[in-house]
């Protein structure tokens, strides 16, 4: 199947360029001093939490929290998804600018592949390669699982949101790279897209109002309801169609470059 | 009494190809046909729209109007079908510097449905034949000119293409392997490759070719086999061309 020959070569790109790599270790490294900080706030709340009834636990405090900042409160290092708005952008802008750049795109319109199997073969590796991110920063706090009692649907329904919010980052990075004529303007229109996306209902939360259209466009929102153990078929069809959207761009503008040149 | 075989097709069939780029037209109802084991210099000045044909030809670009044929089959019907059956060579020989030489080639055979022992071994062979494979771990980015340009041929030669389309193939080849690229052309030739090459250079045509076309702003001006009296006859042909396109523009 072409389409996974895409994806091979794709992921054979991400593995060779140092970039992909470094943003992996600094990621990991910054997750790694995130976690730190909130078992040690975790320890030294244990007494009193333990003594509440139904009081959060190891999961709610910190296992869940290393994947996103938006229920810490307090300024701690990134969570996962926070750094992923900032670093997504940065393994996908090359996906098509860079192609578009070197001269190679049209060989692999020359193969006969359809833009929709260019594109879904080029986010299909950068899929694998953030569900690699992912195993990895999680396995930073499920290695203390022997040691704590975990919550694993909670932190399953939390996996499942934030892998979402990866698969949605990398789909809209994908789809800026196949529009952008330069890696870096793919990467910032990716970045402001994705920080859009996420926090467009910031003015209608502040004036107090928690639905509405604003709210639901709002990628925070379908997340958070993930993100705190609530797996709604409404939240992950959002993510879906979100998803479908950033690809159908950007098969369209990759079409309309070979119907164009 | 036994029936006559039917003619195959050609391995190429353009019809009246239009193609706009930039907004002005690059290829005008250009027509031509090209047989198994026929070799074919596209000639023309500088936007002539030689490379825009080839792309075309390549399945790299959709005509704007016009019809290709490849052996017989709608290309467009069949893209991946056509991918299979083309290789092609683009101008600059464009590659991934972050691939190794042998990456390539893989890449390449698996994007035109190569896989397992038979990509092994065409990617073995293509090494050998284009004298690539004391270069296979090297990386495509610090390859020089002339070694990036014979990686583009292999990568063009890999599946065995019925129909090899070379934009300036000789471009950045010392004098040595523009000869063995001639002869590795002659070779495919006879074994039923039919090929299309665009070049600058007169001389390349007439040592490789056995038709020659020309293009000018866009349409095909010249199409004929070579004659016996060779370089001086197409010089002659190809500047009265491209002057009087200038006279006219005057």
């Amino acid at each position: 199947m072409t389409l996974l020959a895409v994806t091979r070569l794709e992921l054979r790109r991400l593995f060779v360029r140092p970039l992909g790599w470094i943003i992996a270790a600094l990621a990991l490294a910054e997750l790694g001093w995130r976690f730190a900080l909130l078992l040690q706030i975790f320890l030294l709340n244990q007494i009193r939490l333990a003594a509440l009834p139904d009081g959060p636990g190891y999961t709610d405090l910190v296992a869940v929290r290393m994947l996103s900042s938006f229920m810490t409160g307090s300024p701690l290092p990134f969570g996962l998804i926070e750094l992923a708005l900032l670093l997504v952008p940065l393994l996908t802008m090359t996906t098509l600018a860079s192609e578009r750049n070197a001269g190679t795109l049209p060989l692999l319109f020359a193969s006969g592949l359809s833009a929709a199997r260019i594109l879904l073969g080029k986010y299909l590796a950068v899929l694998i390669w953030l569900a690699l991110w992912l195993v990895l920063a999680l396995a930073i706090p499920v290695y203390l699982a022997h040691g704590a009692t975990l919550d694993w649907g909670k932190l399953a329904a939390a996996t499942l949101g934030t892998f979402l919010t990866l698969a949605l980052l990398g789909a809209i990075g994908v789809a800026c790279s196949a529009f952008a004529s330069h890696p870096a303007v793919a990467a910032v229109a990716a970045l402001m897209v994705g920080l859009a996306l996420y926090c467009i209902n910031l003015g209608a939360q502040l004036a107090g109002v928690n639905s509405g259209f604003l709210n639901w466009l709002a990628m925070s929102t379908h997340q958070e309801n993930l993100l705190r153990g609530l797996v709604s078929s409404a939240d992950i069809v959002w993510f879906l169609l979100a998803i479908a959207v950033a690809l159908a761009l950007g098969t369209q503008r990759l079409a309309a470059e070979r119907e164009r040149g | 009494m036994n029936a006559p075989k039917p003619a195959s097709p050609p391995v190429l069939q353009l019809e009246q190809v239009v193609r706009h780029r930039a907004g002005r037209p690059a290829v005008r109802d250009v027509s031509l046909s090209l047989e198994a084991g026929q070799v074919l210099g596209l000639l023309g000045v500088n936007g002539a729209g030689k490379s825009t044909t080839l792309a075309l030809i390549a399945g790299a670009l959709r005509p704007d109007s016009g019809a290709i044929r490849l052996q017989g089959q709608d290309f467009l019907e069949h893209p991946e079908r056509a991918g299979r059956a083309i290789g092609w060579l683009p101008e600059g020989a464009p590659l991934w510097p972050e691939l190794t030489v042998r990456e390539h080639l893989d890449a390449h055979g698996r994007l035109r449905g190569l896989n397992g022992t038979d990509l092994d071994r065409a990617r073995d062979a293509t090494l050998e034949r284009l004298e690539l494979k004391d270069l296979g771990d090297r990386l495509a980015g610090v390859l020089s000119q002339g070694q990036r340009q014979r990686l583009g041929l292999a990568c063009a030669l890999l599946h065995r293409p019925a129909l090899l389309v070379l934009d300036e193939p000789a471009n950045a080849l010392d004098p040595v392997q523009v000869v063995a690229l001639r002869g590795l052309l002659r070779e495919l030739a006879a074994n039923g490759t039919a090929v299309i090459l665009s070049t600058h250079q007169l001389t390349e045509v007439t040592a490789v070719c056995d038709r020659v076309a020309i293009l000018h702003e866009g349409t095909l001006r010249y199409d004929a086999p070579l004659r016996a009296d060779g370089h001086a006859a197409l010089e002659k042909t190809f500047f009265d061309i491209a002057m009087a396109g200038r006279a006219q523009a005057a």
